[in-house]
């Protein structure tokens, strides 16, 4: 690990999903607001222990679900019905039943597109750089490990009170992560 | 919610519920004992005997008039569908349990064995269908049972090797024999767990034994549902049916199951933080997918026979879209679907208790309602009729299922604490 550049925060690592939760739990007590969990898996309980809040994607994906329902209908309202009316099987111009599946498909195609798009946002995808990249530790919270990430613009953030409470949850293994300025990421 | 670090979940380690944990405390907890102590009071009973009392009382004054008798009939079939939907329903549920090795829903597990149990009384219920089909001058609701309406019928007579009532009462007792079979099998495994009789070999059996059960459900309930429900207009057919009348049991057999286990745990006997939102939310998560699923089916039949447009088929919905049923029609997919959809549809509603309730007894009316829908137009083709001969065999047979289930609380825990992965199950969060 290279250890030059600027501190931005430090890394607990766990080895087992229970003292994650512990460890959640104390950091989330001490009252930090910027700070994240690194598991390999989904890990039952964490939203709580970390007192994580309501995520607004549901609500983009029910929105943009419906709005592609509606969209499907219109064209083919429009399609079917005005621009090219064609009579099939002596049923009316707009046959809603024979829309519906396509709406269907497409109230999923834009509730998933919908739920990706607010998530890349959310999660601020598309930043090509990381500080945990440079660590390694990406490489062992996405196959064994997990990891509790405390960052240093947090405003209670304070590298020895932060190394004591992961400690005191059982962390052996605690890692100062570094941003290196030359490469231009800018810390978060 | 967790006060106490030390019961930090290991249900999160997806990889691990797959086998009994021997090293999960098997050992019941204090509070899950003390729940079977608890003694259910005498309400339930009382109130179900006077349902059985006044469901007896307009059963046999409409059995005297021919006309009445009919309905009475239709009638029967309607309340006799409803327990067995909610019985079949709930056997699905402890059956899928096992097959899928669930852990969440060991704490809940009783309260569907608990509706899953009264299989024989669902076959004691069955016998007067029979008789239906034995005497259809009188009950005439089978009209395939009647030979003076079969000759000359094209279709009938093809379909006669089938529809027979012979073979059609044949068929009757392999299906409640099945279900009793394997309600006696699971719930009778699980009770021996409770009282330290059984171990883990009793899990990893029902395991073992639960995907072929799920096998001969899938037949029997199809089946059944040809039988029961869709001879009651011989001349029309849909592959579909089997998995229409499916997807619309489960629902309302987790609505019972939700609203019992929520009765249960405002009455204290779900022990002490044993069943928690958490699990309710799956409860909840369920029911709205089962909501959907039904919608899917449900639509899936409709589109079909409404796009292929052939006069045999499209009948069916005409009967259900004419003379005040369209009504009914509505009704349904806006209580079967639309109300659970965007009642359950937040995580916040799933996880509440009230919200849960009302969208449980959504589930038992829609069932009620779906019921009436497919068996009724097959009678009151001049409109939905509803009156004392229908609600006195309705009244009958839920009297009896409560009483049943009465017994049932009466005698056995409310939790199903010898599960070797009881606590496991307990500290399930999501």
């Amino acid at each position: 690990m290279d250890e030059t550049g600027r501190k931005v925060g430090i890394a607990g690592l766990f080895d087992d999903a229970d003292a994650l939760l512990r460890a959640a739990e104390k950091v989330r007590a001490a009252g930090f607001r910027r700070w994240d969990c690194h598991t390999p898996y989904p890990v039952h309980g964490l939203d709580e222990a970390m007192g994580l809040e309501e995520s607004p994607i549901p609500y983009v994906s029910l929105v943009s679900g419906f709005a592609g329902a509606g969209a499907a209908l219109w064209m083919q309202w429009w399609m079917s019905a005005v621009d090219y009316p064609v009579r099939i099987g002596g049923k009316p111009l707009f046959s809603w039943p024979a829309f519906v599946p396509i709406a269907f498909v497409f109230f999923v195609l834009f509730a998933a597109l919908g739920t990706m798009a607010s998530l890349f946002i959310l999660a601020r995808l598309g930043r090509w750089h990381s500080p945990l990249h440079d660590s390694g530790i990406m490489a062992e919270v996405t196959s064994h490990r997990f990891a509790v990430v405390l960052q240093a613009d947090d405003a209670i953030f304070d590298e020895q009170t932060a190394a004591e409470i992961l400690r005191s949850a059982g962390c052996e293994d605690i890692r100062p992560l570094y941003e290196r300025e030359e490469e231009g990421g800018q810390a978060r | 919610m967790r006060e106490d670090a030390s019961h930090a979940p290991n249900a999160a380690e997806p990889a691990h519920p797959a086998d009994p944990d021997p090293s999960a405390d098997p050992a019941p907890s204090a509070d899950a004992r003390r729940t079977a102590a608890f003694a259910p009071g005498p309400a339930g009973k009382w109130i179900s005997l006077a349902l059985i009392a006044l469901g007896a009382v307009l059963s046999l004054c409409a059995v005297w008039r021919k006309d009445d008798s009919v309905r009475l009939a239709f009638a029967y079939l309607w309340g006799f569908s409803f327990v067995w939907t909610l019985v079949a329903g709930s056997l699905f549920f402890v059956a899928l349990h096992h097959a899928t090795r669930a852990v969440w829903s060991v704490v809940v597990r009783r309260v569907a064995e608990l509706f899953a149990a009264p299989a024989p009384l669902v076959a004691i219920l069955a016998v007067p269908l029979f008789c239906f089909s034995l005497a259809p001058q009188r009950f005439s609701i089978y009209p395939w049972a009647d030979p003076a309406t079969v000759r000359g019928d094209h279709v009938l007579e093809g379909k006669a090797l089938y529809l027979n009532p012979g073979f059609f009462i044949a068929r009757g007792v392999l299906f409640v024999a099945v279900w009793a079979l394997f309600s006696r099998f699971f719930v009778g495994r699980s009770l021996r767990q409770d009282r330290g009789e059984a171990g883990e070999e009793a899990t990893i059996q029902m395991r073992r034994w639960s995907p072929a059960f799920l096998l001969l459900f899938a037949l029997t309930v199809t089946f059944a549902s040809f039988d029961w429900l869709m001879s009651l207009e011989p001349h029309w057919f849909s592959t579909i049916y089997g998995v229409y009348v499916f997807s619309g049991m489960v629902p309302a057999a987790l609505g019972a199951i939700t609203l019992a286990a929520i009765w249960l745990r405002r009455q204290g006997r779900l022990g002490d933080g044993v069943v928690t939102r958490h699990h309710l939310y799956n409860l909840g998560a369920l029911q709205f997918a089962f909501a959907c699923f039904w919608a899917y089916i449900a639509f899936s039949q409709f589109l079909l026979i409404w796009y292929g447009n052939l006069p045999e088929e499209t009948i069916y919905f005409i009967r259900r879209a004419e003379n005040g049923w369209l009504g009914i029609s509505l009704a349904l997919v806006a209580l079967r679907f639309a109300a659970p959809f965007f009642l359950l549809l937040s995580r916040r509603a799933k996880m509440d208790p009230r919200i849960l309730a009302i969208a449980s007894v959504i589930g038992l009316a829609g069932q009620m309602l779906d019921l009436y829908w497919l068996i009724m137009p097959a009678v009151h083709g001049g409109g939905p009729r509803l009156s004392w001969q229908e609600a006195g065999p309705l009244l009958l047979c839920c009297g009896l299922l409560i009483l049943a289930l009465w017994r049932f609380l009466g005698k056995h825990s409310t939790l199903a604490a010898g599960d070797p992965l009881f606590e496991t199950s307990r500290r399930f969060r999501l």
